[in-house]
């Protein structure tokens, strides 16, 4: 049996308690008594893949279903997979530990561009083909994908059989449903993938062919075997109804969101240019208060944990956050329950809601300005003043807070380097704030920490058209901001731009990228998300080796009217409105958020209804 | 409040739970029980709660000891009970009583293994060797640092059968407050020492003792 070879090796390795199952909440059902087993794959290890609320959602409904069993399984740290390849120990599901090869799904979870390559490591440990049309005619083995990358996933489209675009709620259980039914009558595999390409929100890479220009751009895309022109993303139309687990399943080992977690809302009002997640997950959508504290308490009770999250995009745009707050502090402070509520916003951030998190935090503030100028936070319509800004601090101060952790991003659009001095300037008048608070804490100075992450253009975002800086021109913002930090008082870190070079690559490639993924994981390159396995090396030979030019990718102002390699794909927002805000964006105006005016971004009109 | 001690198992796949881990698995399952565990008073008050002794990543235990507080005065079977019913797969209370000696009075663990090889009849007789000789230096991590330590005089023997492919062997070492052997200070000895190859599957804590070989309780 599997589960003994695995014991016999596993002392041999980092936290065991990973590799093999069993934790409180996990869901181990007779093998006997199953119609379709899922394998749901997080592409990193189990510390950070165990922290995901999809895959806890997930797991959750599929076993729901008395006859689908669904189980977990991650990437298996370094000293394991050596183990793994040394013993020849395929890669298992934690629940039953049987093999993943032997599944009828292999689906992953893509959350991060830089997890690519762990998928086909982990695909190859599983011993399944890494190359969808290397897998048998059979129907078995059907290795799939959902999650935020994959509203392009033209970068990964060889090496997947399907793609769900959206909310997976229904669809996934839909899937399984139709696989049932054609395994009963003996359909294979192409069989399953043209009737699972006529759901809504499937993908089925393989029916489009795409024929590129001289130029490079994308000339058309043939579509074949009756699959539809435009696919869909799913989205769950009640989310107050919507299922929600009343059981996580509880790690021994300590994971990075070691807590319980209550989703309050989805998608988010505010359309700030540069992200990606407030254009793909619209409509914005709530849960009521009740909802959510019986979520809380359940998920409470069932699992021992003694610390809360709200996980959202923007928790303060709840409409009803303060009676919320109110409601859900009355039952965590009698269970003394640690309540954190990350994704707060600058601008709405009043007194009575820092009354409130005093209460159970004393931790950090943290603030996303972004952009160090009003005129740079207006072009990325990040709708936050400096006055803003400054009171709250002030509030922060006044509370006795003595640090601010400012988050920003370098290289935005039209950005110039009066906009990276702008960054220090904003810090150094946060300081001179701070000494201008006479009831500030006594006796302890102040210190901002200033975070600067590149600035990543990604798809179904106003900045899908937009070049990412070059290394050099990255290299030379650093170091003017470091330049023009005088004091230590401000601390400034800042992202490999490598890093993010790499991502912008992958999240703006088309289908010619696959063999570069292919060919870098084939180098040996997998965790690229970790500084330690970080390669660039490797995949710039990857790169030149596929013949593949990055700048094409990364440096490239894309067209209004190029066909982008993700417009085929319908995620409710139109590309008109894009294309406006873009527009807008560099004339340097703002957009309201959707609850002050609809801005007619298109996804009232597809949805049928108006979003408020 | 009431102080309680009781007794668990830890076998199966929760022997790969960490002390460190055992821990925060231990506070979960107290919060699932909803017993009410007393806490600790001031600044940043906490469940009370308190392995006797430590148990090595890998080992099997019938016997960890596990002390804490109620505000309530509750039946300890009833105590017993709802423990169990949240437990994770592989520990269980078997016992639930009053906490009669104090840790200190700890002084020595039991532990049981099977040691597997090819040629059992060698590796039997090279255990006795081992036994045999005047002292067995092994290097010993402490606090302080590496530490060579002459384990030959805390070494207990309480049982060392052959049986097929295999020597049982049961043996005690200090534990407690002050020393801690750990029994593959033991194994390792024998690895320097033996030529013959040999594999230790599972290690099992079978007993925990105070003086004049009194169980702990």
């Amino acid at each position: 049996m599997l589960k003994d070879l695995i014991e016999k090796h596993l002392l041999e390795v980092q936290k065991p308690s990973r590799y093999i199952g069993g934790e409180v909440g996990s869901i181990v059902k007779d093998r006997s008594r199953i119609d379709v087993r899922f394998a749901f794959c997080f592409p990193d290890t189990y510390d950070i893949g165990m922290s995901h609320l999809g895959m806890k959602i997930l797991y959750s409904l599929t076993n729901e279903r008395e006859n689908y069993w669904c189980e977990r399984c991650f990437a298996p740290g370094e000293d394991f997979e050596a183990v793994m390849r040394e013993n020849n120990i395929p890669l298992y599901a934690l629940e039953s530990l049987d093999p993943i090869r032997d599944f009828d799904f292999i689906g992953f979870t893509m959350q991060y561009e830089l997890s690519y390559t762990n998928v086909l490591n982990m695909l190859d440990l599983a011993g399944i083909p890494v190359f969808a049309c290397e897998r048998t005619q059979e129907l078995t083995q059907i290795v799939i994908a959902g999650g935020p990358c994959v509203c392009n996933p033209e970068p990964l489209a060889d090496f997947f059989d399907l793609f769900v675009l959206g909310e997976g709620e229904e669809v996934n259980l839909e899937l399984m449903d139709l696989y049932h039914e054609l395994k009963k009558q003996g359909a294979s595999r192409d069989d399953f993938l043209r009737r699972a390409s006529q759901i809504e929100g499937v993908y089925v890479p393989k029916f489009y062919n795409y024929k590129y220009k001289e130029d490079g751009t994308i000339e058309r895309i043939d579509v074949s075997d009756g699959a539809p022109e435009i696919i869909r993303k799913r989205i769950i139309r009640d989310f107050d109804k919507v299922y929600y687990p009343e059981n996580f399943v509880v790690p021994f080992t300590e994971i990075v969101q070691d807590r319980v977690s209550v989703e309050v809302l989805r998608g988010c009002i505010r359309g700030c240019r540069f992200c990606q997640a407030g254009f793909i997950y619209r409509p914005f959508r709530e849960k009521h208060t009740e909802t959510i504290c019986k979520e809380v308490k359940a998920l409470c009770e069932n699992t021992g944990y003694d610390e809360v999250s709200l996980a959202s995009l923007s928790t303060s745009d709840h409409s009803e956050i303060d009676p919320m707050l109110t409601q859900l502090l009355d039952y965590t402070v009698s269970e003394r329950i640690n309540l954190s509520l990350p994704s707060l916003r600058v601008d709405n951030f009043s007194e009575s809601l820092l009354e409130k998190i005093k209460k159970v935090r004393k931790s950090g503030l943290t603030f996303a300005a972004e952009g160090g100028t009003q005129r740079l936070r207006d072009v990325i319509n990040k709708n936050v003043s400096e006055e803003e800004i400054m009171n709250t601090c002030r509030i922060a101060f006044e509370g006795g807070y003595s640090s601010v952790k400012l988050y920003f991003m370098m290289g935005l659009p039209t950005e110039t380097d009066e906009d990276i001095v702008g960054i220090a300037e904003l810090a150094n008048r946060i300081i001179d704030l701070y000494y201008s608070i006479e009831n500030r804490p006594k006796g302890r100075g102040v210190q901002i920490s200033i975070s600067c992450a590149t600035f990543v253009p990604k798809p179904f975002t106003p900045f899908q058209f937009e070049p990412q800086d070059t290394r050099e021109m990255i290299e030379h913002k650093q170091k003017l901001l470091l330049d023009s930090v005088k004091t230590k008082k401000i601390k400034v870190s800042y992202h490999n731009p490598d890093v993010s070079l790499l991502e912008v690559i992958l999240a703006k490639g088309d289908r010619r990228l696959c063999k570069v993924i292919y060919t870098a994981w084939k180098k040996g390159c997998k965790f690229d998300s970790w500084d330690e396995y970080f390669h660039f090396d490797r995949w710039l030979k990857a790169f030149e080796e596929c013949g593949i030019d990055t700048s094409f990718y990364a440096n490239r102002r894309f067209d209004y009217d190029e066909i982008l390699p993700w417009d085929h794909f319908d995620y409710l927002v139109t590309k008109e409105f894009l294309i406006r805000e873009n527009k807008t964006a560099h004339q340097s105006k703002t957009t309201p958020n959707c609850r002050l005016r609809c801005s007619g971004c298109g996804v009232n009109k597809k949805v049928g209804r108006e979003c408020f | 409040m009431i102080r309680v001690r009781a007794t668990f198992e830890k076998c199966g796949r929760a022997r790969y739970i960490s002390h460190l881990d055992l821990n925060r698995c231990m506070l979960r399952i107290f919060r699932r029980s909803r017993l009410p565990i007393w806490y600790t008073e001031g600044f940043n008050p906490h469940p009370y709660y308190s392995f006797a002794l430590a148990l090595s990543l890998g080992f099997e235990s019938c016997c960890e000891i596990l002390d804490f507080n109620l505000n309530e005065d509750i039946p300890f079977d009833e105590i017993k009970d709802r423990l169990n019913a949240v437990m994770p797969e592989g520990m269980r209370i078997i016992s639930v009583a009053e906490q009669k000696q104090k840790i200190t009075a700890i002084t020595e663990a039991e532990y049981s293994f099977s040691l597997l090889s090819s040629d059992a009849d060698r590796l039997y007789d090279d255990i006795n060797a081992l036994l045999a000789l005047p002292e067995i230096l092994m290097e010993k991590k402490t606090k302080k640092g590496i530490k060579t330590v002459d384990i030959k005089p805390s070494i207990k023997i309480m049982s060392c059968e052959k049986s097929g492919d295999s020597v049982n062997m049961s043996i005690r070492l200090p534990a407690g407050t002050q020393t801690n052997f750990n029994p593959t200070l033991f194994t390792d000895a024998l690895k320097n020492m033996s030529g013959v190859d040999f594999e230790v599957p599972i290690i099992r804590r079978t007993g925990i003792f105070c003086e004049n070989n009194e169980i702990f309780s």
